[in-house]
């Protein structure tokens, strides 16, 4: 099993750099993976993103639809594009503490 | 190793006589010429990347078992046992060492179909039960939701729905559609679940093209998926039952022409393995989106203006989309009647490189660092065309692309070929 120090802490991830045990996950948690990718402050607008891809993790198990991120925060696509640099999935996703998704991501 | 675990390996190669398989697994001279060619020897210069020793792999457990010499003195003929160390090496060779891009059959001095031996081997660990969790994942994915990310059918006509009030807004016409279960259409489009899901910008981009053009389409809110993962993961039998999802939905919608979204891996399994999957002949047409907007640009369908993309353009060549599909012409036809210039990757075209991610191995987080690690490839690549847009025809390849891109901090965008044409398009209200 992988691991990764960040802030002084060590945690375990999968080899895409996902948190492996999601439950570990916390605000503190995100702002140090979001740091990693470059985030250096995650402000409203990254909150907002990670809190609805959270709850919709705890609730359904996986990430939300892109649709239901802009709907919710009334983002404009692109706007999330600019504030997870790395996209909605390998980007947004991984602050929030999810696995990453199947697929072409 | 379990004896029943290994005699389904081996029977992959038993089978029935597998003339190819028997010319691919005996042909090798050892010039050593494919060496250069591959991302992973050039990227990590171990003689255990060279292709040819990924084909000897193969052939040496094939001696093992099925020659006279290598049942009596495997050790004179260089046969391996098929035992728990030769399958995993197997794992790491033939799943995480190779995209199967087929780069190196260009360079091989006697063309040895270097992929097909690869594929022969992930068959036969598919059958073993052996095939990467996260590859495995995605293909189960498919087989049990229809779609490879597990989408809902009510999550995707949201989102169709969501997409096209922005096409309405966008063309400021209240006739704009992007249709859903459409009958008797003349084409019947696919979409990669990435799409719907978290990069929807590609799918109004073709809804812009398909209004410019006054087309007669239609989507499926059930299949869309134009991936097929079980083309990578070696099982056959959950390939055919993945590629007959559209073939039936293209049939219960009366379609007309398929046209294959921009995935590279997806247009290979349903256009040239799709009817071995399924033991069938297509009756219906079938195209890639590239050659419809090539053909769309020739007959003057929809108009461009280059000066709408004025920003310096490289193309990334999907492998199975060029080199093993045969769209060198049409992408640069498109991508040149679509900005005010382009620039070619050094190399480019039947040579370029793969973008890193291909074979299934985006998907697979066994071997993220390796990926990546070769992804420098393509990265310097990009950089020393000077480009500020590449542009590529598969969502595989951009995704990839894209992590290139803020690892090695390239400062570039990564589009489909849909959003660049659909930046330069010249729209008149369709009537």
């Amino acid at each position: 099993m992988a691991t990764i120090e960040l802030g002084g802490k060590v945690f375990e991830i999968d080899g895409d750099g996902f948190l492996t045990d999601p439950a570990v996950w916390n605000d503190e948690v995100a702002t140090l993976f979001a740091k990693a990718d470059g985030i250096e402050e995650m402000n409203d607008k990254h909150w907002a993103i990670v809190r609805i891809i959270r709850n919709n993790f705890e609730e359904k198990g996986n990430a939300p639809m892109i649709r239901m991120i802009c709907q919710e925060t009334g983002l404009k696509l692109r706007e999330i594009y600019e504030l997870f640099p790395l996209g909605p999935a390998r980007g947004a996703c991984r602050v929030a503490g999810l696995p990453k998704p199947d697929g072409c991501v | 190793m379990d004896r029943n675990k290994k005699e389904k390996g081996l029977d992959v190669l038993s089978g029935k006589i597998d003339n190819k398989l028997l010319t691919n697994l005996n042909s090798c001279v050892r010039c050593g010429l494919c060496a250069d060619s591959c991302m992973f020897f050039k990227a990590l210069n171990e003689p255990k990347y060279i292709p040819a020793r990924k084909v000897a792999l193969v052939s040496s457990v094939y001696r093992r078992y099925f020659t006279l010499s290598g049942k009596i003195a495997p050790v004179l003929v260089n046969a391996k046992e098929l035992d728990d160390h030769t399958a995993e090496e197997m794992v790491d060779l033939l799943f995480g060492a190779c995209t199967m891009c087929g780069r190196c059959v260009k360079h091989c001095s006697i063309g040895v179909d270097i992929p097909y031996v690869v594929r022969k081997g992930r068959e036969m660990l598919a059958a073993m039960d052996m095939v990467p969790a996260t590859l495995q994942a995605t293909v189960d994915s498919a087989l049990t939701t229809g779609n490879n990310m597990g989408i809902p059918e009510e999550e995707f006509t949201g989102t169709i729905s969501w997409m096209e009030e922005e096409l309405i807004d966008e063309m400021g016409d209240e006739k704009a559609r992007i249709p859903l279960n459409e009958m008797h259409k003349e084409i019947f489009y696919t979409l990669n679940p990435r799409e719907p899901k978290f990069f929807p910008l590609s799918i109004s981009a073709m809804a812009k093209i398909f209004y410019a053009a006054n087309e007669n389409w239609t989507l499926s809110s059930k299949f869309y998926d134009i991936t097929n993962y079980g083309f990578f993961n070696g099982n056959k039998a959950q390939a055919g039952q993945i590629a007959g999802n559209l073939y039936e939905e293209i049939h219960r919608l009366r379609g007309k022409k398929m046209v294959l979204g921009e995935c590279g891996h997806g247009s290979r399994a349903n256009r040239w393995e799709g009817p071995n999957y399924l033991g069938r002949e297509y009756d219906f047409d079938m195209i890639t989106a590239v050659e419809l907007i090539s053909g769309y640009i020739k007959q003057g369908r929809i108009k461009l203006d280059k000066s709408l993309n004025k920003e310096l353009v490289t193309i990334h060549d999907p492998c199975n989309l060029v080199r093993n599909g045969g769209l060198l012409e049409e992408i640069r036809h498109v991508v040149s009647s679509s900005c005010s210039n382009y620039t070619e990757m050094d190399p480019h075209g039947n040579e370029n490189f793969c973008c890193g991610g291909g074979g299934g191995f985006l998907a697979m987080s066994e071997y993220n660092d390796r990926r990546i690690k070769i992804g420098e490839i393509k990265a310097e690549q990009i950089r020393k065309t000077g480009a500020k847009v590449v542009v590529t025809p598969c969502h595989n390849c951009v995704d990839q692309l894209s992590q290139l891109n803020h690892t090695y901090k390239l400062g570039v965008k990564i589009k489909t070929i849909a959003e660049l044409v659909a930046d330069a398009l010249i729209i008149r209200k369709n009537n």
